[in-house]
């Protein structure tokens, strides 16, 4: 019990700032308005086709920029730790520049650069690559794509340390036992940095699936919860609504970090 | 460590103390009272329009207060036996949610004596509890140099988008008055109304690709400066201030049917300081609205208030607009969201 006396200032902040307001809004979310308990939004929640697709899609949308992470943040990775060398600084603070910039003004920056008339269309057109300019604005792909700018640094410098750890010796020892490096990749590098790339894939997922200002300004034709749970929030005022879709999002995260938990553990 | 003796503390203490007595009686003969206002430019009108001048004629002090109706409205219900704000600008549908949750007062002339200049179209859409201040009426904003022929109407509007003839941007979903502005304004210009907005659900569909929606109005501004957009609707107010600062290729038309007014209601809380009231007179006065209006370019309510040359022909007069039916949209906004995610979904 002395031994869990440091923590009592960090577990009560958590509680009174975390776990009481959570509390709270799962409770306004089986609460009716007459104050009687009720399960009907999460029957409306988990029963009709369109919010079962926002959940669908709201996964989805999650998984696919996880997946785009780790396939475009594993490369980045490995050549910061394998050869990057003094450029490595320059490299870090180049990923990481971007995430000193408020969210907003870097999607802002993303509407620019992609309008119907802005520099990449006029590029495209004065090049002769297209006729008429394309309409990247409210489509999935730059929305994916400024989603995954946003949480690549994450997924980087999950799997960076990890990475930087492995003993070389052991893909050496692969090498000399007659694997190519490809192989040696494959068989020796890539399971052992099997932990960093769970790490990334569990922050990149869970930041990715609460994300709603990106969507919400580039569009991108989903119709995610978070985005959902602002518009019943500023539309509708729709708090009990809102309430369960916040504790459904929670329960993903909570699964996320279960998840994360195990798999760490069976690794480990 | 010998300075820091009981003894030593306590003479410390003893001194800072003495020190703050002759600031007292200064902070005991003000009352302060908490006004609410929106971001930017907003902020600098209420403060020098609304909060210096109370300040002067009553000697208490107008803390005011950044932030959205919403959260001020949560912030209210939260605690309405002590309200954290005392003299609340809201939009009218959160005015009528607050009227209908009985957490706001009733205004009278003998509290707000300017109330008698306020025609009653802006006092009954709140029963008297609260009355509507300022307004800007939703049009059509344009980039002149890319549309030469800005259309007159809704229905040219929906028929030249449809054509293709130019990138229209319309009020998202996300945006708390798209309801009034966009699906009430064009389902009413369209032929249909508060009861049936199965025009507006029409003219979204028939204008397909050709239409975009925007959720924040820097969000809409930023389309029309970079050429994602050509045309949309917007206010008068915005505008006219986006313009003077720079984006003077900004025009604004008010449809021949008329744009709806978006109106911004001022409510006191039940249980809120009486202090409130005399600012909240001087909101209704018309030379505190007049000087705000031109901060703004926004109209105002007081029928007092005669606007310069110059503003007068920014401001669309309220007559000429059309009049939402608040408590009627209020009470079908959930249903309109919910077809809107449905058939739009973007």
């Amino acid at each position: 019990m002395r031994r869990l006396l440091p923590l009592a200032p960090a577990l009560l902040f958590l509680a009174g700032f975390f776990v009481l307001p959570m509390l709270d809004i799962v409770g306004r979310s089986i609460t009716a308005a007459d104050g009687s308990l009720t399960l009907a939004r999460y029957a409306l929640l988990f029963g009709d086709a369109f919010y079962l697709r926002a959940m669908a899609e709201t996964l989805a949308l999650s998984a696919g920029v996880t997946l785009l992470c780790v396939l475009a943040g594993y490369p980045v990775a490995y050549y910061l730790v394998r050869h990057a060398g003094r450029w490595r600084g320059v490299i870090l603070f180049t990923l990481v520049a971007p995430l000193l910039t408020s969210i907003i003004m870097r999607t802002f920056g993303w509407q620019v650069l992609f309008a119907r008339r802005g520099p990449v269309n006029l590029l495209l057109e004065g090049l002769g690559l297209v006729e008429a300019p394309i309409r990247f604005t409210g489509s999935l792909g730059i929305a994916i794509a400024a989603l995954v700018h946003v949480l690549l640094p994450f997924m980087v410098l999950s799997i960076t340390p990890v990475l930087q750890s492995i003993d070389r010796r052991l893909e050496e020892a692969a090498a000399i036992l007659g694997a190519g490096r490809f192989r040696a990749f494959l068989e020796v590098t890539l399971p052992l940095s099997w932990e960093g790339i769970l790490t990334g894939c569990i922050l990149v997922f869970m930041v990715a699936n609460g994300s709603f200002v990106t969507l919400l300004l580039l569009g991108g034709g989903l119709q995610t919860l978070p985005l959902l749970i602002y518009q019943q929030f500023n539309t509708t005022r729709d708090f009990g609504m809102v309430s369960a879709m916040s504790t459904v999002l929670l329960l993903l995260a909570l699964a996320c970090l279960a998840l994360q938990l195990r798999l760490v553990r069976k690794g480990g | 460590m010998a300075l820091w003796t009981r003894r030593g503390l306590a003479g410390a203490t003893a001194a800072l103390g003495l020190s703050a007595l002759p600031h007292r009686p200064a902070r005991a003969q003000g009352k302060s009272i908490t006004v609410t206002a929106l971001g930017g430019i907003w902020e600098e009108a209420v403060r020098t329009c609304f909060a210096q001048p109370y300040e002067k004629a009553t000697g208490n002090r107008a803390q005011v207060l950044i932030g959205s109706p919403t959260q001020w409205l949560a912030q209210i219900e939260a605690n309405p036996a002590r309200p954290p704000i005392d003299a609340l600008v809201t939009i009218p549908d959160l005015a009528i949610a607050a009227v209908q949750k009985g957490l706001v007062e009733r205004f009278t002339v003998e509290k707000t004596p300017n109330l008698v200049h306020t025609p009653e179209e802006f006092i009954a859409p709140l029963d008297g509890h609260g009355v509507l201040f300022d307004y800007g009426v939703a049009g059509f904003t344009f980039h002149k140099g890319r549309v030469k022929q800005p259309p007159k109407s809704f229905a040219e509007f929906v028929e030249r988008t449809a054509k293709g003839e130019w990138q229209a941007s319309l009020p998202g979903i996300g945006y708390a008055v798209t309801p009034i502005m966009l699906i009430w304004a064009m389902a009413k210009a369209l032929g249909g109304g508060v009861d049936n907005v199965d025009p507006f659900f029409e003219a979204v569909r028939k204008m397909g690709r050709n239409v975009s929606f925007w959720n924040s109005p820097n969000d809409f501004e930023n389309a029309l400066a970079s050429g994602d957009a050509d045309i949309g609707i917007y206010f008068d107010g915005r505008t006219w201030a986006w313009s003077d600062s720079g984006a003077s290729f900004a025009g604004f038309l008010n449809p021949s049917e008329g744009g709806s007014i978006n109106a911004i209601a001022i409510q006191k809380p039940k249980n809120a300081s009486e202090e409130a009231w005399p600012y909240l007179d001087i909101m209704l006065s018309a030379e505190a609205q007049l000087a705000f209006a031109k901060k703004l370019n926004y109209g105002v309510t007081n029928r007092l208030v005669v606007y310069p040359p110059g503003l007068a022909e920014r401001i669309t007069p309220w007559q000429q607009a059309a009049f939402p039916p608040y408590a009627e949209i209020a009470a079908k906004r959930a249903a309109w969201v919910d077809r809107w995610n449905r058939e739009i979904r973007r």
